[in-house]
């Protein structure tokens, strides 16, 4: 246990320093975009006017205000200071709005819709990838190669597909948006179920792209485990066949949960393209908007978001497998 | 073995779990924080989860493309729906003294019953319309605007340029306002814009925000207002970052038989925000979109349903011009016969019909629209001999000739040892300006001048623009309002906003200089004689058309105004006879629209 101990802190060291470079390149990334984003926002107030004076008075009260008149590295620990006290700062693009609270409304969306969607392609993938390994016949050869066609289709690609079959063509769900034209939102029934119709192809599109993916990686491994030694062994001791799937399950989804893992970390930022397809109200349309816009604020709140889900998830699976690899306890041990 | 398996399982469940957690730790925070809101204005409005009735529900497009953020005119980012202080003001939930009418190009009263400037343009006296009310019951009264106007002087704000013009502003009684016009700077004109596009704001309302936020303006012009007290017909009703809905206000003082005297038809009115102009093309098709302000190509498709302003192409009203300003300190283009040579050259019928979807009539050079209000400022026969056609290629080569550019191996054009080849830009994305400017690059390829196109991000755009960092740059001055055809001219041709390259102008992007234009300028807006006025416009038209500081490309509407009559009905078109003008039953006189429609059924 002493080992492990020493494991857990030279890893947490690690995630610590990778942190705070990321949270460097969070703040650095978006400021070294060419242009400047005062000038976009005061030319919308300044378009009617006639006169320099005020034009400039205006510029420099909005450069003030959004503290890019200090040089960069002030501004960096100025960032960090508001950070500690959980202030992402104002959004340029959406003045006056909290970039915390912009990121409060529509993270929501993309959970929603991002959590069930990567289980469940999660939970079918894998059922699937080991079916495809046990049974082969049709199933290997006919729907696992569907799946697996599928899944090489860009998912914004994908995504316009069904739009174009499910919305425009057979005109039985909604192309876009998170709830209906007319809806005022509200805890209400008419609403959950207009939230329902609007949820279904964003849905799929996630699912039937991820299933493949997943789907692939288990077939191997239930393949790779279903050649193992103790699989014949077990054949030849005359086990159930039942019985022998269940533990080349539990062999081949190992490094599965690895996978779904990260899924889950990278949830924040993988939903981008479906929903800048769907017009979702997400995170993935805000953080879009926000680079279009040269929003610094809002652009650093949405990476270091995506940052930190990946980096906890990543955290959590070495602790995991620190516990329960073999291998890694090993090297634990040299 | 048993043991660390049963932690490892419980260390998998709590890595999702937190996961979980987290996120909808999130998403608690994120029903106290979103900034939506629901006002039960009358017992008949709907409720929470309901749709708001088709019928009784106004939709609208293309007026705004991000989330709201602010209902506080005072803010510097006003992309929330009801608030639109430009050259001709939103009149929905903040109102201005008084409403322009591009058509005849008169003001009309609102907030303001009349207004009358003193022989030699000294004070301008607007008397008050004594009904008005501010939608809390208060009465609007000559303090409240002279609060609203010192506040431009106080903070900088989109009407703080006015007190450029404005000596002062004092209310004479409680109905009477007298704005004084500065002797060194007499502008009659600018002062009559600021009466149709300052919003009037409530003094009562404002001091105390004042009081609260220290007179400190970045925290005043932060707040989001989210319960205007204003004085126009509608208020707001509910937002989220997918819409904006306005209820409207049933005890309206416009209602009074002084003003409209009557409420305005449609009792919400709905702003869904839109991914993109193909989006809300697709929701005016389906019927979810009755007035839509976007571009949108071979209208005339769309069916009976949808109608524009103009029955026959160009289907909409000229508005603004979309200029090619040139950087006339750049070699080669500070000479004024390449800039002609260019003007000449340029196919605009291919730029009306191709980028523009044929919503462009033909281009008549010069600096006005093809308006009669400003047609009528110049003697067209004078102009004529100056103005250039389109695509004139051999009358271009030759003029290039004459001045000694001789094409080199490449075929570009070389002119006292400066190659002819430059760079033109616009923001990417802007599909019909970038498409213009492809023509424009094959224009002058066919003239041996060599353009590149390039399309940056808006911003960086903005920045060249400002800086002078650039060759040539697309850019819309002023289009209509009560000010233009100054306004436009004074924009782009007056060396007050000249700045050295590298250092920002805030127009005059081109950094044209010309005394005899500054002098023109400066008479123009104090002139009330109609030929002198007219001498003055001819001749300022004439230096513009030889010295082509910068090209008109193409006209486009102020508002693109296309309506879907299959819920509403009695929208204005050309001809009707209510001189209502197309600007989305909103802006300006253009509200006048949302008395006169009605339903379909």
């Amino acid at each position: 246990m002493k080992s492990y101990r020493k494991y857990m802190t030279s890893k947490i060291a690690w995630y610590v320093l990778t942190f705070v470079v990321a949270l460097f390149l969070n703040f650095l990334l978006p400021r070294l975009i060419p242009g400047n984003p005062v000038s976009t926002i005061v030319s919308k107030i300044t378009s009617g006017m006639a006169d320099t004076n005020s034009i400039k008075r205006v510029y420099e009260t909005f450069e003030k205000e959004f503290g890019l008149n200090k040089p960069i590295w002030e501004q960096f620990l100025i960032y960090v200071s508001n950070l500690l006290h959980g202030n992402m700062g104002t959004s340029f693009g959406q003045y006056p709005r909290k970039v915390t609270d912009i990121l409060a409304s529509s993270i929501m969306w993309t959970i929603g819709l991002q959590l069930p969607a990567i289980i469940v392609s999660w939970i079918l993938g894998n059922v699937l990838g080991v079916l495809a390994a046990y049974i082969k016949k049709g199933f290997d050869k006919v729907l696992f190669p569907v799946f697996l066609f599928i899944s090489c289709i860009p998912s914004f690609g994908f995504a316009i597909v069904l739009v174009w079959l499910f919305a425009v063509a057979l005109k039985i769900a909604p192309a876009s948006g998170g709830y209906a034209f007319d809806m005022i939102p509200s805890p209400t029934l008419s609403f959950f179920l207009s939230v329902l119709q609007h949820y279904q192809l964003p849905f799929w599109s996630i699912v039937l792209v991820g299933i493949g993916g997943q789907s692939l990686g288990m077939r191997e491994m239930s393949i790779y485990e279903l050649n193992a030694d103790y699989v014949k062994y077990c054949r030849l001791l005359g086990l159930k066949d039942s019985k022998i799937v269940r533990y080349v399950f539990k062999n081949a989804v190992l490094p599965q949960i690895t996978g779904l893992a990260l899924s889950l970390g990278t949830m924040v930022g993988g939903a981008l393209i479906t929903e800048i397809v769907f017009s979702y109200p997400g995170l993935g349309s805000v953080l879009f908007n926000a680079i279009a816009a040269q929003d610094f604020p809002l652009i650093s709140g949405c990476t270091l978001l995506i940052t930190t889900g990946v980096l906890i998830a990543n955290f959590v699976i070495d602790i995991v497998y620190g516990l329960i690899d073999p291998r890694i306890k090993v090297a634990q041990q040299e | 073995m048993k043991f660390k398996k049963f932690i490892s399982m419980i260390l998998v469940f709590l890595m999702i779990s937190l996961l979980i957690v987290g996120c909808s730790n999130n998403s608690n925070s994120n029903k106290t924080s979103e900034n939506n809101k629901i006002t039960t204005t009358t017992e008949t409005s709907v409720k929470p989860g309901e749709a708001t009735p088709r019928n009784e529900t106004l939709y609208i497009s293309g007026l705004q493309w991000g989330p709201p953020t602010t209902f506080n005119p005072l803010s510097p980012s006003q992309t929330s729906l009801p608030l639109s202080a430009t050259s001709i003001a939103r009149e929905l939930t903040f109102e201005t003294l008084f409403m322009y009418n591009q058509l005849d190009g008169k003001m009309y009263p609102l907030l303001g019953k009349s207004y009358a400037f003193s022989s030699d343009n000294t004070v301008c006296t607007v008397t008050l319309n004594p009904d008005a009310k501010w939608n809390d019951g208060q009465k609007v009264t000559a303090g409240d605007v002279v609060y609203t106007f010192e506040l431009g002087k106080k903070y900088p704000v989109s009407w703080s340029s006015n007190w450029n013009y404005l000596d002062s502003v004092t209310a004479k009684d409680d109905t009477t306002v007298e704005f004084k016009l500065k002797s060194d700077n007499k502008n009659p004109l600018m002062v009559e814009e600021a009466l149709e596009s300052v919003y009037i704001l409530p003094k009562h309302v404002w001091t105390k925000i004042e009081e609260k936020d220290n007179n400190d303006f970045s925290k005043i012009s932060s707040e989001v207002n989210e319960n205007p007290v204003a004085s126009g017909p509608y208020k707001v009703f509910y937002y989220d970052n997918t819409k904006v809905v306005l209820i409207r206000d049933d005890n309206y003082w416009g209602k009074a038989p002084s003003m409209w005297g009557k409420l305005p038809a449609p009792k919400y009115i709905v702003h869904n925000i839109f991914k993109d102009n193909a989006a809300g093309d697709t929701a005016l098709r389906q019927n979810q979109v009755d007035v839509s302000q976007q571009f949108t190509p071979n209208i005339q498709t769309f069916g009976p349903n949808i109608k524009t302003y103009l029955s026959k192409p160009p289907y909409y009203m000229p508005g603004v011009i979309p200029w090619l300003v040139i950087n006339v300190t750049k070699p080669g283009l500070d000479n004024a016969n390449v800039r002609r040579a260019i003007a000449m050259a340029i196919d605009y019928d291919k730029i009306a019909k191709n980028a523009m979807s044929g919503y462009s009539g033909t281009m008549s050079p010069s600096l006005m629209l093809p308006l009669d209000s400003e047609q009528k400022l110049v003697d067209q026969s004078q102009l004529a001999p100056l103005q250039w056609k389109s695509h004139d290629i051999d009358g271009a080569n030759a003029l290039l000739d004459s001045i000694g550019a001789k094409k080199g191996p490449d075929g570009i054009r070389v002119l006292n040892g400066q190659k002819l080849s430059f760079k033109v830009e616009c923001p990417t994305g802007w599909s019909d300006w970038n498409a213009a400017l492809e023509i424009v690059a094959s224009s002058c390829k066919e003239i041996g001048i060599n353009v590149q196109t390039y399309f940056p991000q808006q911003s960086v755009w903005n920045n060249d623009m400002q800086t002078g960092n650039f060759d040539m740059g697309m850019y819309s001055y002023q289009g209509i309002g009560i000010s233009s055809p100054w306004a436009r001219a004074y924009q782009g041709m007056s060396s007050n906003g000249y700045a050295p390259i590298g250092q920002t102008a805030y127009f005059n992007y081109g950094r044209y200089k010309n005394s005899e234009v500054d002098t023109l300028l400066n008479q123009i807006p104090n002139i009330t004689d109609e030929t002198q006025l007219k001498d003055a416009w001819t001749k300022l038209n004439e230096i513009y058309l030889k010295e082509v500081p910068m090209i008109g490309l193409m006209y486009r509407p102020a508002d693109f105004y296309t309506v879907n009559t299959s819920v509403w009905s009695g929208f204005p078109v050309e001809g009707d006879g209510t001189n209502i003008p197309p600007n989305i039953c909103m802006d300006g006189y253009g509200i006048a629209a949302l008395y006169k429609i009605h339903s379909s059924k």
